[in-house]
């Protein structure tokens, strides 16, 4: 399957209000038909010996876009990311940019600039060095390259270490220098690899919204590789989840999280409870879902080309359950079940909540007052219920 | 007491095999030549040690300064192993950067062929190619039979011949280190100059071979300080015309029977050396601080 099916196969769900959840900005060119993509891989196939590393992708990325590639490792986004740059020659198929077909071109020739994963710095060049290597290949002058670089090293707070070595920097000064390289010669688009893989987790976070206001300041469209889901939602205009070589979805961090189009992403993507059933009736809108014998009948959106009696996932996230001890009246989607463990985070709790019929449902809570009469707790009998529109409905 | 003793070994070695040699060829130096067992004088006398160090004297090393024979022998073995270094470094190049390019699973064997002629005596593998340099040799005989030449190419007992046995026999030494470092440059790097813009021929200028200097160090220097003192080779591949401070020591030594001229030859061939080698520590160091 390529790309652009997935793209419009994925649901458009604008009646719910808790659609919306996710903010939105009015930046999403993707949209319009009138613009062109900066970026298009066209059935783009990537074979090393019997290994597929990449089936047949097309995918469109636009100017100032900051484009996530998600997947596990192996699934093809580096190898995707290296044939952009021009380190792997596609088996088939065509990659362009600005409309023009840059396949057979060497990655010297190319209007990318990449940042590794290594880094890659050179050791014996000093940051400054580094920084203007790029530059220099241009045959730029010598005193434009000495202003280029200073705008760059100010630009990413890397002033005071211009004459170090790389060996002399920390792990978070070596990333920005990879990263000023990277943009020095104001490429029109910046390719990142994993970039922000080596540092510690804190460091990360700071990282990702530097990265992200690097993005507006240079205007510069970004691709960035990563098998951090949290990274990607935070820092990406749209992501590609990948699995095996192929898109699964192509959507707006929002529409990945609340519309996942399959199981695989919807597991992906954050937590998610699943329960797998059939659809008995589809009326107003709603299909009724028989998840069991004895079993209460779930009540949901159904998805576009949904039909009886097909086999289904609904898919839950844990914040949309509410989760009480008394019985609520609203009786739609309602489930009794017993807390087999409880997680105190603080701002929030978790629980696992076993069903009648022995699976299990995690359920989050905001601690949003000090004190509560009684707070739920292991082995406690309680209510699971969530409205109709919060559960999305999957067939695969 | 065992960090004492782990320190001393190689401290007492170095004393007994190194320093205290190198004190008796000092003394030789100093000494007289005589017709005697030994071929000098004075010896070491318990009862007349103030008439020992009084005979003791730096007239063969003013005499070794003032004949141009010996101070032409250390100038032509400089240029010869000057001139083989930069042979064999352009030689070792390419074959070091092919073996740090072949695919991993061959580097091990290719490293192994690298160091298979070891296995051969030096002495052996010198003289073997006196059956192939001089006249009715293989080398000749190839040539002829191609038809490439009608007469016979004299390379045996020529300064030629000696450059051919010293790149040839010096190439494991050279090439070993460079591919030490050629090998660990991160191939990440050279993907990173080309997506700067810097095509192939341009990359290795500015970021392999740069990487590779303290290998291309290394090498040269464990070419260089051998070939200095290399007598072996020009004794049997080199003519008359061949001149090298090692051979020089050896005819003095063994010709002459003159053992404190030649032990002077020895200590100054010794002094000169030392600056090299110096240089060559200088650079281990610092590599290994830029190796952090």
């Amino acid at each position: 399957m390529s790309g652009a099916t997935v793209q419009s196969a994925t649901p458009a769900q604008p009646k719910s209000p808790l659609r919306t959840a996710a903010p939105q900005s009015g930046f999403a060119p993707w949209k319009d038909p009138s613009k062109a993509p900066i970026v298009r891989f066209e059935n783009v196939v990537k074979r090393f010996g019997d290994f597929v590393a990449v089936k047949d992708c097309t995918l469109d990325i636009y100017e100032r876009e900051f484009f996530a590639l998600l997947g596990p490792s192996g699934c093809g986004k580096t190898t995707l990311l290296r044939m952009l740059a021009g380190f792997e020659k596609p088996t088939s198929g065509r990659i362009l940019v600005a409309g023009q077909d840059i396949t057979e071109l060497a990655p010297y020739e190319r209007p990318v600039n990449m940042m590794f994963q290594s880094y890659a710095l050179f050791p014996h060049m000093t940051v400054e060095q580094n920084i203007g290597f790029g530059l220099r290949q241009d045959g730029m002058p010598k005193d434009q390259i000495a202003t280029r670089v200073d705008e760059v090293m100010a630009l990413l707070e890397l002033g005071r270490f211009g004459k170090r070595k790389p060996h002399q920097l920390s792990g978070g000064q070596q990333q920005r220098v990879a990263l000023a390289r990277a943009i020095a010669k104001k490429p029109r688009i910046v390719l990142l690899d994993e970039p922000l893989g080596a540092l510690d987790k804190r460091l990360r976070q700071t990282a990702q919204f530097e990265l992200m206001g690097i993005q507006e300041r240079t205007g510069t469209t970004f691709i960035i590789v990563t098998h951090d889901q949290e990274e990607a939602m935070t820092v990406s205009s749209r992501i590609a989840v990948m699995d095996h070589g192929e898109f699964v979805q192509i959507a707006t961090p929002g529409d990945i999280y609340e519309a996942p189009n399959s199981r695989y992403v919807a597991n992906f993507i954050g937590d998610v409870n699943l329960f797998e059933g059939k659809v008995v009736s589809i009326s107003g809108g709603f299909a009724e879902i028989d998840w069991g014998p004895g079993l209460a009948r779930f009540k949901s959106v159904a998805p576009e080309g949904c039909t009886g009696d097909q086999q289904v996932w609904l898919a839950l996230r844990p914040e949309k359950i509410h989760i009480d001890l008394d019985k609520p009246t609203d009786t739609s989607n309602t489930i009794p079940g017993k807390v087999v463990d409880v997680g105190y985070l603080g701002s929030i709790s978790h629980y696992h909540v076993e069903l009648a019929n022995g699976q299990r449902v995690k359920a989050l809570r905001t601690n949003s007052s000090r004190t509560v009469d009684r707070p739920i707790s292991w082995e406690d009998k309680v209510w699971l219920q969530w409205p109709a529109e919060t559960g999305i409905v999957l067939t695969r | 007491m065992r960090r004492w003793f782990v320190i001393l070994v190689p401290y007492l070695w170095l004393l007994v095999f190194f320093l205290i040699p190198f004190f008796i060829v000092f003394k030789i130096s100093l000494s007289d030549i005589a017709t005697a067992i030994p071929p000098y004088t004075p010896t070491f006398s318990i009862t007349d040690i103030g008439g020992f160090f009084s005979q003791l004297d730096f007239e063969n090393y003013t005499f070794i300064f003032q004949d141009s024979l010996y101070i032409g022998a250390y100038f032509s073995a400089l240029k010869i192993a000057f001139f083989s270094t930069i042979l064999t470094l352009l030689i070792a190049y390419p074959i070091a950067y092919g073996m740090a390019r072949a695919p991993r699973e061959w580097q091990p064997t290719l490293v192994m062929l690298v160091i298979l002629p070891f296995w051969t005596s030096f002495l052996i593998r010198v003289y073997a190619w006196i059956g192939i340099l001089k006249k009715e040799g293989l080398l000749n005989l190839f040539l002829m039979n191609l038809g490439l030449i009608s007469e016979p190419l004299t390379i045996m007992n020529t300064n030629t011949a000696v450059y051919i046995g010293i790149v040839y026999s010096y190439l494991p030494f050279m090439i070993l280190p460079l591919y030490a470092s050629l090998e660990k440059i991160n191939p990440a790097l050279l993907e990173a100059a080309a997506d700067l813009g810097s095509p192939p021929w341009k990359s290795f200028w500015q970021v392999t071979f740069p990487l590779s200097i303290p290998g291309v160090l290394a090498g040269c220097f464990l070419v260089f300080i051998p070939a200095t003192g290399e007598f072996v080779i020009p004794d049997l591949l080199g003519g008359s015309e061949t001149l090298m401070i090692g051979k020089t020591l050896w005819n003095e030594f063994f010709n002459n029977r003159d053992w404190p001229v030649s032990s002077a030859v020895a200590v100054v061939l010794l002094l000169v050396l030392v600056v090299p080698i110096v240089l060559f520590q200088r650079n281990q160091e610092k590599q290994r601080e830029a190796g952090r």
